[in-house]
């Protein structure tokens, strides 16, 4: 056991009139002969320590200072010693160590109960503690209760008051409580001892409820129906709010498709030029091989002369056919997936290596350079016919502008020019295309016939019915600047030379001197009406562009055949442009 | 308007038990008087209130700075009111004569108004001096002159002669309060609290003896 020393454990006032000091003796008692512990005490305005006047009236260990020997506001020290060992001391004021006694005579009366008798309220009462003088007003004090039904263990405060009763609401009735009072000076920390308890019984008085329905739980279900009506409310609310930064904040706005680059706006009310000069420089809307982008390109690289109704017209053109040939291409389309548009052109994005694109743009340069010079050795030559010109793709259109073409035979500028003319008609001829007259207005030239001719690559993958060209000879190759791609051609004279007697050569014999596609040859087929032959393998996807196979002489080109049978993405022609290595890959 | 309301509920707050504003005699008329009730009542409230704060200032400035620097065990001082001879227990004030007990009171009360003053100054130059203790300083001082009004008020009702000797002692602990030691600066604040916590309750213990006495005839 530790060795303890006597100590003073507290002393103690409890109506400020008397007061007690209670020690601990220790266990140096049992060690050594029994020492007698002495508490002695000192006023402040006195110089000598006397003895404790009563060790027995407050029990074992304790000395009690009665009325005479206490000094209310008087600075006290007492200490516990022994012979001549002091043990403790302390020191305190009378008035700061008032502990009253609890408050005695408890009882209660009932109140009222309610209507369906399951509660009631009581009034408690009680007497101060005897000892202290609160009739002369010595001591002030105040109480606070305590109470809980007997079978719970935490017990209820209230708030601490100076009157000696105090009302209990809502108790209820068929349960039984227990009631305890404890005082304090009114202006201490510390409270006295508890009384004793009183018990609350309501079946005692008569009023117990034997039939009470058991309290109602705490409603939950309740509780989470309105909770989630609330959100909801809440929730509608910030939606229907005019707050666009709440709204923004809660209910963030989904993003739309976005063609990087492109304001949705613009399109619908911007400028035809911007938009055209947008769209033009993102190639996202191709789904087929046929890249009219780099055509584009050739075109304002090889206009000369920056004339911008040319460009809006070809524009307009390029946009009449994107629009027909792709559904979405002011859609949204992937941006990742366009090449270089036209302001970059020489950064392809393609699945070829950008030397490949490049070269094939550069090639395509070239290539257009060699085909202007040549071009009097193409069709134009032998064509007599005023009216070859170069209108759009479009059937129709040369039917149209038959008379109206101009007579300029060289390829490109046969292109302008006919644009300059008809331009009005042209613009409406765009306008009024339909889906079928998809046909391109450059075309790659896949090979120059030994007459001369040049032949060009079909532009499109539906192109319907391309070798469908009824009485199309050599010599009748007519139409707009399109091209025919080799087996197109030989087909087409397959059907011509089958069908001799078509008398549809007036149909096309407007336009010797230009190029036509496949399209428009299958333009023609369609619109004769009559068109028997088989469709051509015209689903295979056909390249635009192929490289040059055999350069046989001054007058002509041999290209490659274009009718490749290849998956897309493995040909993914983003330039057009398919090398020889890579076209020997894909032949079979 | 939200200025106002906070300003309400913080006087609310700080006022709690004690003192607001009764009132006191309807739109001001001039013969209006207070029962001797009415001022008992206000200067039992007022001597309650003020010994809430002295305690509540003497606690928070002993936790703040009195601990660890061995000031209780000095704390058996003389208060500057020794001098003054009060009822020490419960026998002795009922037997003292009400009028003398009144002028005791009067003479505690004034004995208390200088040092109160620059109790309320000189705390602010404590270091570091929490605000509720600044503000109980100057409350106490403040509601000390009203309840040293009201005393005189009750006085003059109920001395039914001449006022004697004017009960007073001086109080010379300024210079102790202005001490350059930071130590003994302190527990020469601490006396002063601790003084002042016993003084107002004797105070209140006596004004409400005399309540009892005079106006319930001791059946509180």
């Amino acid at each position: 056991d530790l060795l303890q020393w006597p100590q003073i454990r507290k002393c103690r006032s409890p109506e400020m009139e008397t007061f007690s000091c209670f020690w601990t003796a220790g266990n140096l008692y049992n060690l050594t002969v029994p020492r007698i512990l002495q508490l002695l005490y000192k006023k402040s305005n006195e110089e000598d320590w006397k003895e404790c006047p009563d060790y027995i009236t407050s029990g074992q260990n304790s000395c009690y200072f009665n009325a005479s020997y206490t000094s209310v506001w008087t600075p006290y020290c007492v200490q516990l010693a022994s012979k001549n060992e002091v043990y403790d001391k302390k020191c305190f004021s009378v008035d700061e160590i008032v502990l009253p006694d609890p408050p005695v005579h408890l009882n209660w009366t009932l109140l009222n109960t309610s209507q369906t008798g399951i509660h009631g309220d009581i009034q408690v009462r009680w007497d101060p503690p005897p000892t202290a003088d609160v009739r002369k007003g010595w001591i002030t004090l105040e109480y606070e209760l305590q109470y809980k039904e007997v079978n719970e263990t935490k017990w209820k405060e209230l708030k601490p008051r100076l009157s000696t009763m105090v009302p209990l609401y809502s108790l209820k009735t068929a349960r039984d409580y227990e009631i305890r009072i404890r005082s304090r000076q009114r202006t201490s920390e510390k409270f006295g001892e508890f009384s004793e308890i009183l018990y609350v019984s309501f079946s005692q008085i008569g009023i117990g409820c034997d039939h009470c329905t058991e309290e109602v739980e705490f409603p939950w279900f309740l509780v989470v129906v309105f909770g989630v009506c609330g959100l909801a409310v809440t929730v509608i609310s910030i939606m229907l709010s005019k707050q666009p930064r709440l709204k923004m904040l809660i209910f963030p706005p989904v993003p739309v498709p976005k063609i990087k680059g492109i304001d949705p706006d613009l399109l619908k009310k911007g400028k035809l030029d911007e938009v055209n000069s947008i769209l033009a420089c993102h190639d996202n809307y191709k789904t087929q091989l046929y890249i009219d982008d780099l055509w584009v390109e050739f075109i304002e690289l090889d206009i000369e002369d920056p004339d911008e109704k040319n460009r809006a017209s070809d524009t307009d053109r390029l946009l009449s056919e994107d629009h027909l040939k792709s559904h979405s291409s002011l859609g949204a389309k992937d941006d990742d997936s366009g090449r270089a548009s036209c302001c970059e052109p020489d950064i392809p994005e393609t699945d070829f290596s950008a030397s490949d694109t490049c070269d094939a743009t550069s090639d395509s340069d070239q290539f257009k350079k060699a085909t202007e010079k040549e071009e009097d050795l193409l069709c134009l030559n032998g064509q007599d016919n005023d009216e070859s010109l170069p209108s759009l793709a479009n059937t129709d259109l040369q039917r149209q502008h038959r008379s109206t073409q101009s007579e300029n035979s060289h390829l490109w500028a046969a292109f302008g020019d006919s644009v300059e003319s008809p331009r009005p008609s042209v613009h409406t001829q765009i306008s009024n295309q339909n889906s079928l007259a998809s046909t391109d207005f450059y075309a790659q030239v896949s090979d120059i016939t030994p007459a001369g001719r040049v032949v060009l690559s079909p532009g499109q993958k539906s192109k319907l019915g391309r070798a469908q060209c009824e009485g199309c000879t050599e010599q009748n190759f007519t139409m707009d600047n399109t091209y025919f791609s080799e087996a197109d051609v030989k087909k087409c004279i397959a059907v011509t030379s089958h069908e001799e007697n078509e008398p549809r050569v007036q149909e096309q014999g407007y336009n010797e001197d230009g190029y036509f596609t496949t399209e428009s040859l299958t333009m023609t087929v369609a619109n004769l009406g009559a068109s028997t032959a088989a469709p051509p393998s015209s689903e295979m996807p056909v390249a635009d562009y192929t490289s040059i196979h055999i350069v046989q002489s001054p007058q002509g080109l041999v290209l490659n055949a274009t009718a490749l049978p290849v998956p897309d993405k493995e040909f993914n022609v983003s330039c057009g442009y398919v090398s020889a290595d890579q076209l020997n890959k894909i032949m079979p | 308007g939200l200025l106002l309301a906070a300003l309400l509920v913080s006087h609310m707050l700080l006022t709690k038990e004690g003192v607001t504003s009764m009132p006191i005699c309807p739109n001001g008329s001039v013969n209006c008087q207070l029962s001797l009730e009415e001022l008992f009542e206000r200067a039992v409230k007022l001597s309650h209130y003020i010994h809430y704060l002295s305690s509540e200032m003497f606690n928070e400035f002993d936790e703040r700075y009195a601990q660890g620097r061995g000031f209780i065990a000095k704390a058996v001082n003389s208060c500057h009111t020794a001098s003054l001879t009060t009822p020490e227990d419960k026998e002795q004030a009922q037997q003292i004569h009400h009028e003398d007990l009144l002028n005791l009171i009067l003479g505690v009360l004034r004995s208390w108004n200088d040092p109160l003053i620059h109790l309320a100054s000189e705390v602010q130059r404590i270091k570091e001096a929490p605000e509720t203790i600044l503000w109980k300083a100057v409350e106490i001082e403040e509601q000390n002159k009203r309840l040293l009004e009201g005393m005189e008020k009750i006085v003059g009702r109920v001395h039914s002669g001449e006022v004697e000797n004017e009960i007073y002692t001086p109080w010379d602990g300024l210079p102790s309060l202005q001490l350059a030691d930071e130590d003994s600066r302190l527990f020469a604040f601490y006396n002063l609290l601790h003084c002042l916590r016993r003084d107002s309750h004797k105070i209140d213990n006596y004004l409400k003896v005399l309540k009892c006495r005079l106006i319930h005839d001791n059946n509180c």
